[in-house]
């Protein structure tokens, strides 16, 4: 019943709205297309909503995964037919902007600040607008945990732990843009090293790294993986949808904002612009707060309206980091992250995992009797797994950058496949080097 | 010369060029080349550009070589896809043979329900079978309770292996039963008379008879499961040649060539594998039509015997059928999580379905029947072109299509739109994205199925029945008319039923061109549900409704030719 | 018009001039020169592979000739294609289509002529009973017999009233019995219809009992055309002898022997050979069984002596195998009841009517 108050409400606030300033404002009508990698619990309400508060438009819906949308748009460029682009990823946007897909807006929004903790809402551009935020969690499913005897994770360090091995899940930052944002966040909240460290930690720990977003919540809904590590509003729509999951967000968690841009050139540019406000507008973002939805409105006003114990980032129910995140050296090291988390991590998980588990045996056998030489050993194996092929310098390098863009060759830049055997190799050197100094280890603590 | 029944050397090459035959050829020809050729070439070319100077180089397939990322996968990829090339044939023989050679109750239902796996509605059998036999899946969940023990059915490489060997057996299961029905009983029964019975006859009389039939089908499987990325993908096994492929293509922001390398490599391994089968059969087809009907005498089967093989149908079939029982319960659940059976049944996402979206339904059926007429009249074509003329060039045309089956369905997608996106139709709309470019991409993708069949039931008739009616005044083209085509029409709706199925549940192409979802089909739809939590359910009723479409055309059609072929008989 | 009338009023003679044939290196029909007269029924014959059937087909327009013409009723017909040629064909498979029934499958060469349906139906019904099928029309072909099967075939063909019918090997697949029955049931049809036919077989009895001339074939060539009595009696070369009935051939040499010439076969062995014959190098001689002779315990008019090491009885005659020296010669008697037979070991001496002997000359 709340989906038809609200899409009421939002007629209503619109038909308020547009009268002042219909006289100057072009009328949208006609298909408006948006490709949207937002599934149809998502969509459905916002087209519902759209269409009835401009009589005369259709909202066109595509749903494509983000990669293949952008993909689609950049292959169509040259006879676009799309409207806008809507979705999570702050990258698939960067990339859009960056190959001049998107085309400027100012969008009639007020009451939504510039910043929502560290990150900007909108592209200082404006090329494309963070509609919505969500927050980074970890969601486990009650009845796997139950079964399996595994106490209820509290923080990131928690997935590293030797009782949850094997139990967790999360899509790799190469496929998924809110997997690398907090990818990123950590690293800039950490440190290059550390930061890394901490990533291997968690991952050895993986019982698989997906490439789809929602492979995640997916396996854990269904109880095939207890814990993944998700946006909320997959665990909030899953709860919406009776699965027996719960959520948490870490003390320290990283808010992802959902955003839409018009595509340069689009064949309906009204219908676009208009399309864009109305998200933008108090009934677009009342929309969030439906079960199915379950996202954060990114203008502050809107969560009085709100359900009983909703999160209000605004108001610090989720903990944010408490640095600035800078655009710039994630956008310089995008894509060497991406391929470092893969290469070290995603396809070879299998050395990583056999000796995160040698280790977490180790230390097992060490709380019950204490042995100095083993810990040194342990120690030398963990510096060993968190070792970097390259510094923080070296990944945002000229050269490296070189490496993931074929169209512009540089002379000196190694091909992409032979960097990444590079870097493969490397951790396959270090990992197999870590497990001899755990079994070593192994043998002094029998 | 004298000559032989089926030896007949036929020549073409009349004082008059045959132009006929040129224009089918060439309009063929213009078929493969706007709509696989050229996609996929403009594809697949940026493997063979050197990033830096632009030119042509091979140092891009040195990497994939030196890559042990790459290699690792390749090799996953041939023991996956030998491995359920091993696993189908368990499957697949006893299937085969038994309702093949035994007076066996249900043999007829058997065949039908042995061909439903290859109508799997992508997500659906890797959901389900995760459901089933996953570490936390019905089997293991009660298994651990009873007995505390987990077999890794799903783990890595074997839950691919599974759900492939599942999927893929029924291309053996059909291949082999129609070899078995065209060998000569005599054969047998001189084996039997001589006295060898029971396995040893099957071993060293029967299989190797079928020999032909099996080559085909297995092959078909290895190179099904070679190029297919989404069971490993679903399954999260990503160092697999597809998986890469496609991973490399689909990222964003990259720009390397080494995504297309890998698909040349499919392409190149799936072209030996085919080269390979067709070599090992080569000359080996013993079988023999029967004259004058009368069928294989059908032996009686007896007591242990009975029981034993009754007890390896049924396992095999609710094996092979776990996935669509997974479904089923599936799209009634409430909710299904780390239990055995759902905690609660509804037919609440049915009505969601039919409520919602009946035009993916109506859009699917549409595509894939347009899909499965068109490539069998290709498939026809091509087959008529290579066994009935001398054109030059023909088996190119064979080799080319075939091909299809090699060709990963995203780089035909990417190849559609970058050739005809730029290519506006009278509405102002892109051809690329009008739907009709869906039924092409189904057609050409299906093409090899329709071939196979065309040219199986092409085989089947003698070039005497048609030289019969050209000697009665037939022209070359009334004689296609009222002789072949009546004559091989078994051969032809076998291949429009095995492409309508598959390009029925067919995504990999669709994804790349879907424009709109009033355009699109029913695997877009059932992708597009099972994005979130609370669609699953619905998304599981599409695939049901996916099957039993598919699965009651597929019966209407057997119905309808049996009415054709019976109707001219009088008592 | 009956069948009858309309096939004696069209048969046309078939003219094959300089016609040769290659499928790649593999050279088919080698120059043949053939004429067969109006109403004639002629036969090809030879063993598999001589190109009997290839040149049947080229008649018919499904093989095409890299030279030469063929000839129908003086008309050159051969760019024509197939359906063009008016020239009807029985298939060895009979090739009845399956998913016709029988009057379908006789109708069709009628439809495809648009004649009337009326004309159609009757002409149907006239062929089915000339083959004496007329209560069968609705079946299907898998629901007949072999022999039933071989008249669809021949009704389909003549119903079209061609202007030569041709017959591949029709009988190949006909048990033993059935043979003799059709293939005088298809000369009785010949006869009545006046068709010029042409049938192609291996089988020498079968060409021999049925057809008015025959061609032998080899090895893509006409070996010699003649009546089936010319051909056994004066075959001109050793195929032709050799492939027609029994025959025995030795090779020797003709040496002067004072005045008159004989035909010697190794030392001691000679053949007295008639007055007229040259001496030459190498010959062949050939003579058929029931021409020779054989006399026990002595020698025959300077005829050579042998020892019989075979004996078939047959019946109307007793077949002797008699060696002489490394050469075995075939011999026939004629069998009378009381007859007594020779046993084998018995020492013979052999005689052959000169006037039998046929001299081939290298």
């Amino acid at each position: 019943m709340i989906d038809r108050r609200l899409v009421l409400a939002a007629v209503a606030a619109l038909s308020v709205a547009t009268a002042g300033s219909a006289a100057f404002a072009q009328v949208p009508s006609g298909k408006v297309t948006v490709v949207t990698s937002f599934s149809k619990d998502v969509t459905d309400p916002y087209k519902k909503a759209f269409e009835a508060a401009f009589p005369g438009t259709t909202l066109e819906v595509q749903n494509r995964n983000t990669n293949a949308g952008v993909r689609f748009v950049q292959e169509t460029k040259a006879n676009n037919q799309v409207d806008l682009f809507w979705a999570s990823a702050p990258d698939a946007f960067e990339v859009l902007k960056r190959s001049s897909l998107l085309q400027a807006h100012k969008p009639v929004a007020p009451g939504i600040p510039a910043k929502l903790g560290p990150y900007n809402i909108n592209d200082p551009d404006g090329m494309f607008f963070g509609c919505a935020a969500s927050g980074y969690g970890i969601m486990w499913n009650e009845r796997y945990t139950r079964a399996n005897r595994l106490p209820d994770p509290k923080e990131w360090a928690d997935l590293g732990k030797a009782v949850y091995h094997d139990h967790v899940m999360i899509t790799t930052p190469s496929r998924s843009g809110t997997t690398h944002l907090t990818v990123e966040t950590i690293l800039q909240g950490e440190g290059w090293e550390k930061g890394w460290a901490t990533l291997k930690a968690m991952s050895g720990n993986m019982r698989s790294v997906t490439d789809r977003s929602f492979g995640v919540p997916d396996a854990v809904n269904s109880g095939q993986v207890g814990l993944g590590v998700v946006i909320d509003f997959f665990a909030f729509s899953a709860r919406a949808a009776n699965f027996p999951v719960k959520f948490v967000y870490p003390s320290v968690s990283t808010i992802v904002p959902a955003n839409v841009g018009i595509i340069a050139n689009a064949p309906n540019p009204a219908g676009a612009r208009a399309f864009v406000d109305f998200i933008l507008s108090d009934a677009g973002q009342e929309l969030l707060l439906m079960p199915a939805i379950s996202r954060l409105p990114v203008n502050p006003a809107i969560y009085a309206k709100a359900p009983e114990g909703y999160p209000n980032p605004f108001k610090g129910a989720i903990g944010l980091p408490g640095f600035q995140f800078d655009v710039s050296i994630s956008e310089r090291r995008y894509a060497a992250v991406d391929v470092l988390f893969d290469q070290l991590i995603t396809f070879n998980l299998e050395p990583l995992k056999a000796v995160t588990k040698a280790m977490h045996e180790v230390e097992t056998r060490l709380a019950k009797r204490d042995n100095p030489a083993a810990r040194v050993l342990l120690a030398e194996a963990r510096a060993l797994i968190s070792t970097m092929p390259v510094t923080a310098a070296q990944a945002a390098s000229d050269e490296v950058r070189a490496s993931f863009q074929g169209s512009t060759p540089q002379a000196k830049a190694p091909r992409q496949a032979e960097l990444e055997q590079q870097w493969s190799s490397f951790a396959k050197e270090k990992y197999a080097a870590a497990a001899t100094k755990v079994a070593d280890a192994a043998k002094l603590v029998p | 010369m004298t000559a032989i029944p089926g030896q007949i050397v036929i020549t073409t090459r009349r004082q008059s060029v045959p132009l006929g035959q040129y224009l089918v050829a060439g309009s063929v020809a213009l078929f493969l080349l706007l709509f696989l050729v050229i996609p996929v070439v403009t594809v697949v070319i940026v493997a063979f550009v050197d990033p830096q100077s632009g030119g042509f180089t091979l140092v891009n397939f040195a990497d994939f070589v030196r890559n042990d990322l790459f290699m690792r996968s390749f090799w996953n990829s041939v023991y996956v896809s030998a491995m359920a090339v091993a696993w189908g044939t368990v499957f697949a023989l006893p299937l085969a043979y038994i309702t093949s050679r035994f007076q066996f109750r249900g043999a007829v239902l058997i065949q039908t329900l042995g061909v439903i796996p290859l109508i799997m509605p992508p997500f659906a059998g890797a959901v389900a079978m995760q459901l089933l036999f996953g570490r936390n899946g019905s089997v293991n969940l009660l298994l651990g309770d009873g007995f505390d023990i987990n077999i890794p059915f799903m783990e890595g490489l074997n839950g691919v292996i599974l759900l492939q060997a599942i999927h893929y057996f029924p291309f053996i299961l059909l291949n082999v039963s129609a070899s078995l029905a065209n060998i000569d009983r005599a054969m047998e029964e001189s084996a039997q008379n001589l006295g060898s019975s029971g396995f040893r006859l099957f071993s060293k009389i029967v299989f190797p008879l079928a020999m032909p039939g099996y080559v085909a089908g297995a092959s078909l499987v290895f190179i099904k499961v070679f190029d297919d990325l989404a069971t490993p993908l679903l399954l999260n096994v990503k160092d697999m040649l597809a998986p890469q492929a496609y991973l490399r293509i689909t990222s964003i922001g990259l720009a390397d060539p080494m995504g297309y390398v890998i698909s040349v490599v499919l392409i190149v391994v799936s072209m030996i594998a085919m080269w390979i089968a067709t070599m090992a059969t080569r000359g080996r087809d013993y079988a023999t039509v029967q004259r004058g009907g009368g069928g294989l005498a059908k032996r009686e089967m007896k007591g242990a015997d009975k029981i034993i093989a009754y007890g390896v149908v049924f396992l095999i079939l609710a094996l092979t059928l776990a996935p669509h029982v997974g479904l089923i319960l599936l799209s009634l659940a409430t909710v299904w999580s780390f239990s055995p059976v759902p905690d609660g049944y509804t037919m609440a996402h049915y009505g969601k379905v039919f409520a919602e979206s009946p035009q993916f339904i109506w859009n699917t059926l549409l595509y894939a029947t347009l899909a499965g007429v068109i490539s069998v009249i290709i498939g026809s074509a091509i087959a008529w072109l290579v066994q009935r003329t001398r054109i030059p060039g023909r088996m190119l045309l064979d080799y080319l299509a075939m091909g299809a089956l090699a060709m990963p369905g995203v780089v035909i997608g990417i190849g559609y739109l970058r050739t005809y996106y730029g290519v506006t139709l009278p509405s102002g709309q892109s051809l690329a994205t009008f739907w009709f470019m869906i039924v092409i991409a189904l057609a050409v993708r299906r093409l090899p199925y329709a071939l196979r069949a065309c040219t199986a039931g092409l085989q089947q008739v003698s070039p005497q029945l048609e030289e019969a009616a050209e000697n009665l005044g037939a022209t070359k083209a009334r004689t296609i008319r009222k002789i072949l085509l009546p004559l091989m029409a078994g051969g032809m709706l076998a291949g429009f039923v095995t492409a309508f199925a598959t390009a029925s549940v067919e995504l990999s192409a669709t994804m790349m061109l879907v424009q709109n979802t009033s355009d699109a089909p029913l695997a877009y739809g059932l992708y597009v549900y099972m994005q979130s939590p609370a669609g699953r359910g619905p998304g599981a009723a599409l695939g049901m409704i996916a099957v039993v479409i598919v699965g009651l055309c597929t019966y209407l059609s057997h119905w309808l030719l049996d009415r054709e072929r019976s109707g001219g008989v009088k008592p | 018009m009956s069948i009858e009338a309309a096939t004696r009023a069209k048969a046309s003679g078939v003219l094959v001039e300089d016609v040769n044939l290659s499928y790649g290196a593999t050279h088919v029909l080698k120059s043949i020169n053939l004429e067969v007269h109006p109403g004639e029924f002629f036969a090809f014959l030879g063993p598999s592979g001589c190109g009997k059937t290839t040149l049947l087909r080229l008649i018919a327009g499904f093989n095409i000739a890299q030279s030469g013409r063929v000839k129908i009723g003086g008309e050159d017909i051969s760019t024509l294609p197939p359906w063009k040629r008016d020239v009807g064909m029985v298939f060895q498979s009979y090739a009845l289509w399956p998913h016709m029934s029988v009057a379908k499958n006789v109708a069709f060469g009628l439809e495809e002529r648009k004649l009337p349906k009326a004309e159609i139906d009757r002409r149907v019904t006239a062929a089915l009973d000339l083959v004496s099928l007329g209560h069968l029309a609705d079946r299907r072909p898998s629901q007949l017999s072999g022999g039933q099967q071989q008249r669809v075939a021949v009704a389909r063909t003549v119903v079209i009233e061609p202007k030569v019918l041709l017959l591949d090997e029709p009988l190949s697949n006909l048990d033993a019995r059935m043979r003799v029955q059709v293939r005088r049931e298809l000369r009785d049809l010949q006869q009545r219809l006046g068709l010029t036919t042409i049938f192609v077989t291996h089988d020498q009895e079968e060409a021999n009992t049925i057809c008015d001339r025959v061609a032998v074939m080899n090895d893509g060539i006409i070996q010699q055309v003649g009546t089936p009595m010319e051909l056994y009696e004066k075959p001109t070369n050793l195929f032709v002898a050799g492939f027609l009935g029994a025959a025995n051939i030795v090779e020797g040499e003709i040496v002067s022997s004072g005045s008159e010439h004989v035909f010697r076969l190794g030392e001691n062995i000679q053949f007295p050979l008639p007055s007229g014959v040259k001496p030459g190098s190498g010959a062949k001689l050939v003579f058929r069984p029931q021409h020779c002779r054989f006399q026990v315990n002595g020698a025959v008019n300077n005829g050579p002596a042998g020892r019989v090491v075979h004996r078939e009885f047959l019946g109307a005659v007793v077949r002797y195998s008699v060696s002489v020296g490394a050469h075995e010669i075939i011999v026939e008697t004629p069998f009378e009841s009381g007859d007594a037979l020779v046993e084998t070991e018995t020492e013979v001496g052999l005689w052959i009517a000169p006037d039998r002997l046929r001299l081939l000359v290298n």
